[in-house]
């Protein structure tokens, strides 16, 4: 019998199978889990006030015409990559948990609603935030009118808490963060045991009790954060941002770039609503 | 004597059995109505609705076909899925089973293996996939090569409980990952030729805990190890060890409580240096 792993004539998902299946794992960790959490992060430092959240994302644009590419090939086409298989490898299982309760089973099951959950989660959020497109006609004929796109660079926290001020929407971003971080957490363990680093019951058990404290904490770096934009003044927010961005633009330390306030300052003025 | 949930002896009860004529025909339920013996096993049970043939409406029907070989739990032929759950129906005890349910039992053949009639599944995947990992020791001709290498007590302790495997296939009906492959004979296939399509078929589609547990056993045998590269090839090839999803719902039903999650495990470990080396280091 010949047993040679792959023949020629298989498709080219079977001849690469392993290293696709273990990209799709890897790349659920970096770049994307990765990412999270340092979006997490970089969002809780609103608790500490808005200066300290704008600061943040005048470093992450210091990055200039570079931060879309950035954002394109380390988030955006990663999280797409880990998504989309993720629904093909969803397609080809078949759950059983009516007949088999077991935890691991629960996992398994949880890993895969989370997973759905956090895909319509993110397409949401980063239409609704970043928009994607960032010329201006996309802005002011579509998005605009239909509430997307609604983050501004240099107006930080004024525009993300506005954007989550609705209690409908805070919900929806509760439980999609919380669905992401389940799916970090748990896929980090499972991570572990595809990989061998965790291979005895008695390890994965106590990769368990780590996973689970990853979990707990990253949750409320996310809680932390929502609860900061939550607690925004969003007008008190606004005029702040403009004294920051009007010495800030004048002393060089960024770049110069109104496309990225709520409002050009000359029309509505610095301190405008 | 068992007792129904309103403290009354059960006398006899219904056994629902879901049975199909042949390969690929449409499954359907009968019911059965069987009398109460203390001790009975599915088996037994069998055997009484064998001798019946006849529904519990009274209708006279052909005997369900099952599989036995041991009748203790050692062979894995009588493997079914009794009351939603896979497992071995000779030591299914009815007096367990109608604790659970005092008035009825389900019988359902395997679902991740074709039917070849009633309780009866065509197991021979899990030989092919057997096959697909080399699960042996290679040792063959006429020339006595002496004692092999000695074993540590440690690596036997190993070894053992991965040896328990029986083939049973309780692992992959429970695995989600697993799925059925079954084809359709043609009109004027041969034995051989269909033998050889659904082989083919099955060389693409997961391994599943089984295959994986063999080929780390046989990995870890001194002499077994002279083929350890092969093995791991394969399970890198087309549905390999990465298509495990980790549900560990295979450990949970072993009737063998063979640690197969701590076999994907080491397998993973095994694979992923084995990969690296072959990607990095050109060997």
């Amino acid at each position: 019998m010949d047993a040679a792993p792959s023949k020629p004539t298989d498709s080219f998902f079977l001849r690469h199978e392993f290293l696709i299946r273990r990209l799709h794992s890897l790349c659920g960790l970096i770049p994307v889990g990765l990412y999270m959490v340092i979006h997490l992060l970089a969002n809780a430092s609103i608790v500490n006030g808005v200066e300290s959240f704008q600061n943040i994302v005048y470093q992450i644009h210091s990055l200039g015409k570079a931060l879309v590419v950035v954002e394109w090939v380390f988030i955006f086409l990663p999280i797409l990559f880990h998504a989309l298989l993720g629904f093909v490898f969803i397609y080809y299982s078949k759950n059983n948990l009516s007949n088999y309760p077991y935890r691991g089973n629960y996992r398994y099951v949880a890993q895969r609603i989370s997973g759905m959950i956090a895909f319509v989660f993110i397409f949401a959020h980063v239409l609704h935030l970043n928009g994607l497109i960032h010329a201006d006609w996309f802005r002011e004929s579509i998005a605009d009118a239909i509430g997307i796109a609604q983050f501004r660079p240099y107006n930080a926290a004024s525009t993300a808490a506005n954007a989550l001020h609705n209690p409908l929407v805070m919900f929806f971003y509760l439980v999609g963060m919380l669905a992401c971080v389940f799916h970090f957490a748990n896929g980090l363990w499972t991570m572990g045991i595809t990989w061998g680093v965790w291979v005895t019951p008695k390890a994965q058990d106590l990769a368990s009790k780590i996973c689970l404290g990853i979990g707990v904490l990253v949750s409320i770096i996310g809680i932390s954060a929502l609860f900061g934009f939550w607690q925004v003044d969003v007008d008190k927010a606004k005029k702040r941002e403009i004294e920051m961005y009007e010495q800030r633009s004048k002393d060089g330390s960024i770049y110069a770039d109104e496309h990225k306030l709520s409002q050009p300052l000359r029309k509505s003025g610095a301190g405008g609503k | 004597m068992i007792k129904d949930a309103y403290g009354h002896s059960v006398k006899s009860f219904q056994v629902r059995v879901q049975r199909q004529d042949a390969p690929g025909a449409a499954p359907y339920w009968q019911t059965f109505n069987v009398e109460y013996e203390p001790d009975m096993n599915v088996i037994s049970v069998l055997q009484k609705i064998a001798t019946m043939s006849r529904t519990s409406t009274g209708k006279e029907t052909t005997p369900v076909a099952w599989d036995c070989g041991c009748l203790e739990e050692v062979c894995g032929s009588c493997t079914m899925v009794i009351n939603g759950r896979v497992r071995q129906s000779c030591s299914a005890l009815v007096d367990r089973l109608l604790e659970d349910n005092p008035r009825e039992i389900t019988l359902q053949p395997m679902s991740k293996f074709p039917v070849v009639r009633d309780l009866v599944v065509d197991r021979s995947r899990m030989f092919r996939n057997l096959q697909r990992v080399k699960a042996w020791v290679p040792v063959d001709g006429y020339a006595d090569m002496g004692a092999g290498p000695r074993q540590s007590r440690g690596e036997q302790e190993t070894a053992y409980p991965l040896s328990e495997c029986m083939t049973c296939g309780c692992c992959l009906e429970a695995c989600p990952q697993f799925l059925k492959v079954e084809l359709e004979r043609k009109p004027n296939e041969s034995d051989a030729e269909y033998k050889q399509r659904c082989g083919e078929a099955y060389d693409t589609e997961f391994l599943g805990p089984q295959a994986i547990s063999q080929a780390v056993l046989f990995n870890a045998h001194p002499t077994g190890k002279m083929m350890a590269g092969d093995r791991l090839d394969a399970l890198a090839g087309p549905g390999g060890i990465q298509v495990c999803g980790n549900a560990q719902n295979c450990v949970a039903v072993c009737p063998k409580h063979i640690p197969l999650t701590t076999s994907i495990g080491r397998a993973g470990r095994a694979v992923t240096i084995h990969k690296i080396k072959q990607i990095f280091g050109g060997s």
